[in-house]
């Protein structure tokens, strides 16, 4: 049996991002999963989105586990197909406001924390895009 | 209430909140044997034992077991759960539960924990990475401070607060928190000082976050058919769980938080209460903003108006509605297994007249255990104490 995510790591490699959308109750969600959260329907199917969306909120910690740097900027993003996901930033913290348009991207990881399965798979990150890119 | 037996708070122990050099096991029997010492009941009456599973840094593991061999009890019940900030609420609840239909007679709930053995700047991170998703959020590096500065941000954005009005909350609690002889602290910061303070994750500063301790607590129960009016007495409690997972599910809205509302009506609808009957508020409420939340999910303050029902003293020991008098979650100090159990002391004391900060002709007080962001929460109220 193959991890049910897979295809999410795949395709995030080519700079896809997926979600599901329930056929049940046509909402989308995040993450995959083979019942939808919504309706509990398990007649759902991967979509691709494109990774756009805005910042609903975000912080910077201090301190964190070892094998992360102590400042991290971190946010939620709303994708503008939906659903909310926790990303980290690659932009300064005081660059950010609410609302701002980013983008979910693929990116290297480089954190000393074990991601098992996913050693091998790039992570993602938001990136602020400028609004006539949004 | 519905069930023919009334459970009834007969005795209570803690230690104070702070550094303990010993082991867990003897700060339980302290708190055991201090709580027996005010019941009219022996230890071998003990027929249930409810406690939070200790930390997994806890030396001693399997500890209700042990527990019970050390003490020579032979119990009908016992639960060690381990639910996050809810865990001492749910083995409360449990307890609660048994006696009312009759499953044991005598319910000893305890907490212990002691933060003080590991290293909060290593380990515990290690530790509650592993409570985010663990594929799409733990290698961020998320902490709690991370989520609940972001529901602050969010929070504050909505309602076009001023994020520094935060602070009074803080301050009222540490107040609170200083005249209290088993809390943390004996000082309360000014305002300027909680702003001041080196930043966590941003907006939250430290003295927004709740500080970890060592504690430790217990509470005796029994059942009774006819409580006498001096008698303090569970009368209600309620659980709810929303589909949410720290900030994340469907329709998560991290600045509203149903499960204390929904809990909330339950346990003062089997208690036969309205919210304003309540005249003491003892909640869990690890971080300012959740405090304002949370009085906005009561129904005490409009949407966007808890931050000024701090302001305007409402929330202070001698305002309408005093939330926290012990000094709660920010102001008393935190180890997250004991403190559900501290908040239920504090009630008695209060309903007993007895509290380091007392309300005056309180006699209904509501409490509230969550865990994550308010995901889960438990609420129960107590009655009694009157002459």
């Amino acid at each position: 049996m193959e991890p049910y995510t897979q295809p999410f790591w795949e395709e995030l490699e080519d700079g896809t991002v997926l979600i599901h959308a329930c056929e049940s109750c046509e909402r989308r969600f995040f993450p995959p999963s083979p019942v939808c959260p919504h309706c509990q329907a398990t007649d759902v199917e991967w979509v691709e989105t494109t990774g756009c969306g805005k910042l609903f909120s975000f912080t910077r910690t201090h301190a964190t586990a070892a094998a992360f740097a102590d400042e991290l900027v971190v946010g939620t993003v709303e994708l503008d197909d939906g659903p909310k996901l926790l990303a980290p930033i690659d932009e300064p913290y005081s660059a950010l406001e609410i609302g701002a348009p980013v983008r979910i991207e693929p990116t290297e990881y480089t954190a000393d924390h074990d991601r098992g399965w996913l050693e091998d798979y790039p992570f993602f990150t938001a990136r602020k895009l400028e609004e006539t890119d949004a | 209430m519905t069930g023919a037996v009334t459970p009834t708070v007969v005795g209570v122990g803690t230690v104070p909140n702070g550094t303990h050099s010993v082991p867990e096991r003897d700060l339980a029997l302290t708190v055991l044997r201090d709580a027996l010492d005010e019941a009219p009941i022996e230890l071998g009456a003990v027929d249930g034992l409810y406690m939070p599973a200790p930390r997994p840094w806890t030396q001693q593991g399997f500890f209700s077991t042990y527990l019970l061999r050390v003490l020579g009890l032979d119990v009908s019940q016992s639960l060690e759960i381990s639910t996050g900030g809810t865990s001492g609420g749910h083995a409360f609840h449990t307890a609660v539960s048994d006696i009312r239909e009759g499953r044991v007679e005598t319910a000893l709930v305890l907490a212990v924990e002691r933060n003080s053995t590991i290293d909060t700047t290593g380990p515990y991170f290690e530790y509650i990475l592993k409570s985010f998703d663990a594929e799409f959020e733990s290698p961020i590096g998320m902490t709690v401070p991370a989520a609940y500065a972001q529901s602050m941000q969010r929070y504050v954005h909505e309602h076009g607060l001023d994020r520094d009005d935060l602070a009074e909350i803080v301050v009222k609690n540490r107040k609170n928190g200083a005249e209290n002889p088993e809390g943390l602290f004996d000082d309360a910061p000014a305002r300027d000082e909680v702003l001041d303070a080196r930043p966590v994750a941003d907006p939250i500063r430290l003295f927004d976050c709740p500080a970890p301790c060592d504690g430790a607590a217990a509470i005796l129960l029994t059942g009774t058919e006819e409580p006498s009016p001096s008698g303090i007495t569970v009368t209600g409690t309620g659980f709810h769980h929303e589909p949410t997972h720290f900030l994340m599910g469907p329709d998560a809205d991290p600045t509203e938080l149903p499960a204390v509302g929904q809990a909330v009506d339950s346990a003062l609808d089997r208690a036969d209460n309205a919210i304003d009957d309540i005249d003491v508020f003892e909640p869990y409420a690890p971080f300012p903003h959740i405090e304002a939340m949370i009085t906005e999910e009561l129904g005490l303050a409009e949407r966007g108006q808890g931050v000024d029902a701090c302001l305007a003293g409402r929330t202070a020991p001698d305002g309408e509605i005093p939330i926290s008098p012990s000094g709660g979650c920010l102001g008393r100090g935190h180890p997250p297994m004991v403190t559900p159990l501290l908040n239920y002391i504090e009630a008695v004391r209060q309903l007993r007249k007895t509290a380091a900060t007392q309300i005056s002709d309180a006699e209904r007080v509501l409490t509230t255990a969550e865990h994550g962001h308010l995901n889960g929460v438990t609420a129960a109220v107590f009655a009694g104490g009157c002459d």
